[in-house]
């Protein structure tokens, strides 16, 4: 055969099966479109896209010395869109374990009308694995976050807690909530009709929240709510709480309330225990506010520690008499003695000498009637009586802390402007966010360095053997301190009744102070209430393990 | 007179350059590059956010680009290009390989060589280059090679690109190379023993590497390439991207029913149900947009080329041309049939555009061309009045 020329047998066969394919290639789209057409539709219409959010990991918070107090764990939450369920008796049967719910419960939530209901947060790996091979119609798995506490009780208060969504409620999850909040991503899924995901059509990452770093140390936390809650016990004390706080800065090393509750049991909560009492709650200070009467008298220049009064057994004033707390003869005693004795005839004449608007005046330079400013929400201001309130007595009760209301944070601030040479320092718990330190103001200078000096020395002498605070006293330190014990008014009656708040503040080793700790116990009832013998034993163990925990010398 | 005469040239030169085109071809091939346009803008207008046009300016760009291709390739000097052949197949190749080096990455295939904004696939221009090289080859060798070593010699001559296509990877195109070597030595004349020894082969590579090696332990293809090859046979069972694509095509196809859906109301599509519904999965599109009668209007309108194809084909007097006119039928009924094949679940997915129709520009461009063959093959057959 030449070549050129065509063969036409080929061609044709060519020809045919090009047709061929062509014709199955539309007999194929027709039946598509015809025979099939109908369940196609449905299937079209059934489909959608969902746009699920994926959770973001929330911030842990975290203490001075790396421990978490909380952090988010991933959990599967579980729900269930009632209309897919095929049997809710037998799912209901399969999965209430599994959620945690009774089955009867599991059941109605299953027959629910609508489209969504929920039936458990946060179930365990394993119980997910569980659901996740039963695979039962409309029971529907979601990754989650899951907010845990390693430390359970420690710190419960301070910490706070979240909602089911992961929103900050109280303590400094609220507070820290924007930080500790990351941005949740996005992923969109297209489903098919029965809600199975089909494909991701985008996807983004979520960010998690920035992590918050405590001042709080976590053994000193620990440690002193384990001292106050033996403190508690052996008096039988309606409450105690503590402060340990780095007086050159006001960082606080541990701030804790008994009795306490475990975040991870939502059972133990009550409204009482979650109460961060440090900065939640007032109290009458009793002598501990002793401190600013003097502090006043001082740099005004009316008195010196050495400077003596002569004090009658009882102090009378209109119709009102005063007398110290321990029945005595008159005496005279120096300034120094007064505050070591805890003398509240020889402090009432020490503010008469200092006069209400200048007592007054130094009650507020001192920060009581206003809030510290620590970084924990909810502080209260406390309450102080302005001027135009006092009166004709006020100054046989206020000199001696009555008739005032003070956070156990701001006695702690008063007593750190000793100790540190007269700044009044803001307290504060959070030493960094995501990696970023806070910076700490350094505070106003209320006290003269004299004068911080001079109350140093006396308030040396309330720890002496003849003092007060003897009991405070820890082995191998040198300690400044003072002790308070105050009536609690009865709030039906409006006067003083047979409940006590003790209390003692102190700060150590008293030459370079690096730690200060206030201890207050809240109605102790079985016999002792003086702040001698309650609350200055808490102190000195606290103080005491804090030293050494942190390696402080004498 | 002078401009009088040049103008009688100028008019002259027109009608010689228009005598003997195959207005049928053209008009197809025009219709269904617009028709491509039309839906690559219907299909794609939500996609990119603000630019409901983004698609559709450089679809209407490459067609156009395409079309002027094809008009010089219809002027082309075949016989001039068959003594550059080992030129050709060597640039071929170099091309290709060169691409599986540095090349850049496109739908999961090594395929595309990229300079500044212009994005080139050389293997879809190889299709061509393929053809011409496979015609002139046999043509010129067929005198002084026996019809075996010709069959072995057409044979290397794919494989070599047709290997390293394969390796970018890209199945879909290696196979369009075999298709093209078929058509081409059977028009040729070749035994059908050779045919025979051909299917037995591919039959048996199939099953080795799709069932034997892989049982074996030894995988030559990707896992998604065998997802791919194998999902047709249970789409819904299969929970992976292919086995989806599949599903959402079917919906879409089925879900247009016997008229469509409409352009506004093709949720498979506008609602990115349906993958590549610009690329692969276009003609998906169509039947959900304008139903069966729209997508069998289109298939028809492919019958059209085929046919036009053919019979350019059956009249073609020089050799050379024959077989370019068979190369370039394989090509567009292979890959109209695998392409609207797996859209309708009846071909596995081998992710091959739809001549004239699915967004590329390389892809565009290669198919006018091709069209521009046919043309210059139709227009060298002696006329049928010789002017005296």
């Amino acid at each position: 055969m030449p070549a050129g020329r065509a063969r036409p047998g080929r061609i044709r066969l060519l020809a045919i099966g090009t047709v061929a394919v062509m014709g199955v290639l539309a007999m194929r789209a027709g039946y598509l479109g015809t025979v099939k057409a109908g369940e196609l539709s449905g299937m079209a219409a059934g489909q959608q896209q969902a746009a699920v959010e994926v959770p973001a990991p929330r911030g842990a918070i975290v203490t001075s010395d790396g421990r978490e107090l909380a952090v988010d764990r991933l959990a599967v939450s579980v729900s269930a869109t009632p209309y897919l369920v095929k049997d809710p008796v037998w799912t209901a049967e399969r999965i209430a374990p599994a959620v945690g719910l009774p089955v009867a419960e599991t059941e109605r939530r299953l027959r629910a009308r609508g489209g969504f209901v929920s039936l458990a947060r946060n179930v365990s790996l394993d119980r997910a694995r569980y659901l996740r091979k039963l695979d039962a119609p409309g029971i529907e798995l979601a990754d989650s976050q899951q907010r845990v506490y390693p430390l359970r009780r420690v710190g419960s208060q301070l910490v706070g807690l979240t909602d089911d969504y992961g929103v900050g409620l109280s303590g400094l999850e609220k507070a820290r909530d924007r930080a500790l909040t990351g941005a949740p991503g996005r992923r969109v899924e297209a489903r098919d009709p029965f809600g199975r995901p089909l494909r991701i059509v985008d996807d983004r990452q979520a960010e998690p929240g920035r992590s918050v770093r405590l001042t709080v140390d976590s053994v000193i936390q620990d440690r002193t709510e384990r001292i106050l809650a033996a403190t508690r016990s052996r008096f039988g004390a309606h409450s105690a709480m503590a402060i340990v706080m780095r007086p050159r800065d006001g960082a606080i090393l541990a701030m804790a309330t008994v009795p306490r509750f475990d975040p991870n049991d939502r059972e133990s909560l009550t409204a009482d225990a979650e109460r961060n009492r440090p900065v939640t709650d007032t109290f009458e200070p009793g002598s501990t506010f002793k401190l600013v009467t003097v502090a006043g008298a001082l740099q005004e220049g009316l008195v010196t520690p050495e400077t003596s009064f002569y004090l009658p057994s009882v102090l009378s004033l209109y119709d009102r008499e005063l007398e110290d707390s321990h029945p005595r003869e008159p005496v005279t005693w120096t300034v120094s003695e007064i505050l070591a004795r805890s003398s509240n005839v020889g402090t009432v004449l020490v503010g008469q000498k200092l006069g209400a608007a200048r007592l007054q005046s130094w009650i507020e330079r001192f920060g009581f009637g206003e809030e510290t400013g620590v970084d924990f929400p909810g502080e209260v201001p406390g309450i102080v009586l302005p001027l135009d309130k006092w009166s004709g007595t006020s100054i046989l009760n206020i000199p001696i802390g009555q008739g005032v209301a003070v956070t156990l944070t701001q006695l702690a601030r008063a007593y750190a402007a000793v100790a540190n040479g007269g700044y009044l320092v803001t307290p504060h718990l959070v030493e960094g966010v995501g990696g970023r330190e806070v910076r700490a103001t350094r505070g106003r200078r209320i006290l003269e360095p004299a004068t911080a000096a001079a109350l140093d020395r006396m308030l040396r002498g309330v720890v002496a053997p003849d003092g007060t605070g003897s009991e405070a006293q820890v082995e191998g330190y040198e300690v400044a301190g003072k002790t308070g014990t105050a009536n609690k008014i009865d709030p039906a009656t409006g006067t003083y009744d047979e409940r006590y708040v003790a209390s003692f503040v102190g700060y150590l080793p008293a030459d370079r102070p690096e730690l200060l700790v206030a201890v207050v116990v809240d109605e102790p009832t079985n016999g002792a209430y003086y702040g001698g013998e309650v609350a200055a034993p808490a102190f000195e163990q606290i103080s005491e393990f804090a030293l050494q925990h942190l390696g402080i010398a004498p | 007179m002078a401009p009088s005469s040049r103008r009688v040239d100028l008019a002259d030169r027109v009608r010689r350059a228009a005598a003997g085109l195959d207005w049928w071809l053209i008009g197809a091939a025009a219709l269904i590059s617009g028709f491509g346009v039309y839906m690559v803008r219907a299909a794609t207008r939500t996609d990119v956010p603000g630019q409901p046009d983004y698609y559709f300016n450089r679809q209407l760009a490459y067609v156009l680009v395409g079309l002027v291709a094809m008009v010089a390739v219809a002027r082309l000097d075949l016989e001039r290009v068959g003594r550059y052949v080992w030129v050709l197949w060597g640039g071929l190749c170099a091309a290709l390989a060169v691409v599986l080096i540095i090349g850049s990455t496109g739908g999961g295939a090594r395929s595309w060589i990229e300079y500044g904004p212009v994005r080139v696939q050389p293997s879809e221009l190889g299709k061509v280059v393929l053809i011409v090289v496979l015609a002139t080859v046999i043509v010129q060798r067929s005198g002084d090679l026996d019809p075996r070593r010709l069959t072995l010699l057409a044979l290397g001559l794919t494989a070599l690109p047709a290997a390293i296509v394969f390796i970018q990877p890209d199945l879909g195109t290696a196979l369009v190379y075999v298709a093209i070597l078929f058509a081409i030595l059977w028009v040729a004349g070749q035994p059908w023993t050779h045919f025979a020894v051909f299917g037995t082969v591919v039959a048996t590579v199939a099953v080795l590497v799709l069932w034997a090696l892989p049982a074996a332990g030894v995988d030559v293809l990707k896992p998604y390439q065998v997802e791919r090859l194998t999902a047709f046979v249970d789409s819904g069972a299969d929970r992976s991207e292919t086995g989806y694509q599949l599903e959402q095509s079917k919906t879409a196809i089925g879900s247009g029913g016997a008229l469509g859906k409409g352009t506004d109301g093709a949720t498979q599509t506008i609602n990115d149900f349906l993958p590549e519904h610009h690329t692969d999965f276009i003609f998906a599109v169509v039947a959900e947009m304008f139903g069966f009668v729209g997508g069998g209007a289109l298939i028809l309108a492919y019958a059209l080329v085929v046919w036009r194809g053919l019979r350019i084909l059956s009249r073609a007097r020089g050799r050379v041309d024959q077989l370019v006119a068979a190369g370039v039928v394989a090509m567009f009924s292979f890959q109209v049939f695998v392409n609207i094949g797996m859209n309708v679940g009846i071909m596995p997915i081998t992710g091959l555009p739809l001549p004239f129709m699915s967004y590329g520009g390389s892809h565009t461009l290669t198919n006018l061309v091709a069209v521009g063959l046919l043309l210059r093959v139709a227009q060298r057959r002696p006329p049928q009045v010789r002017p005296l």
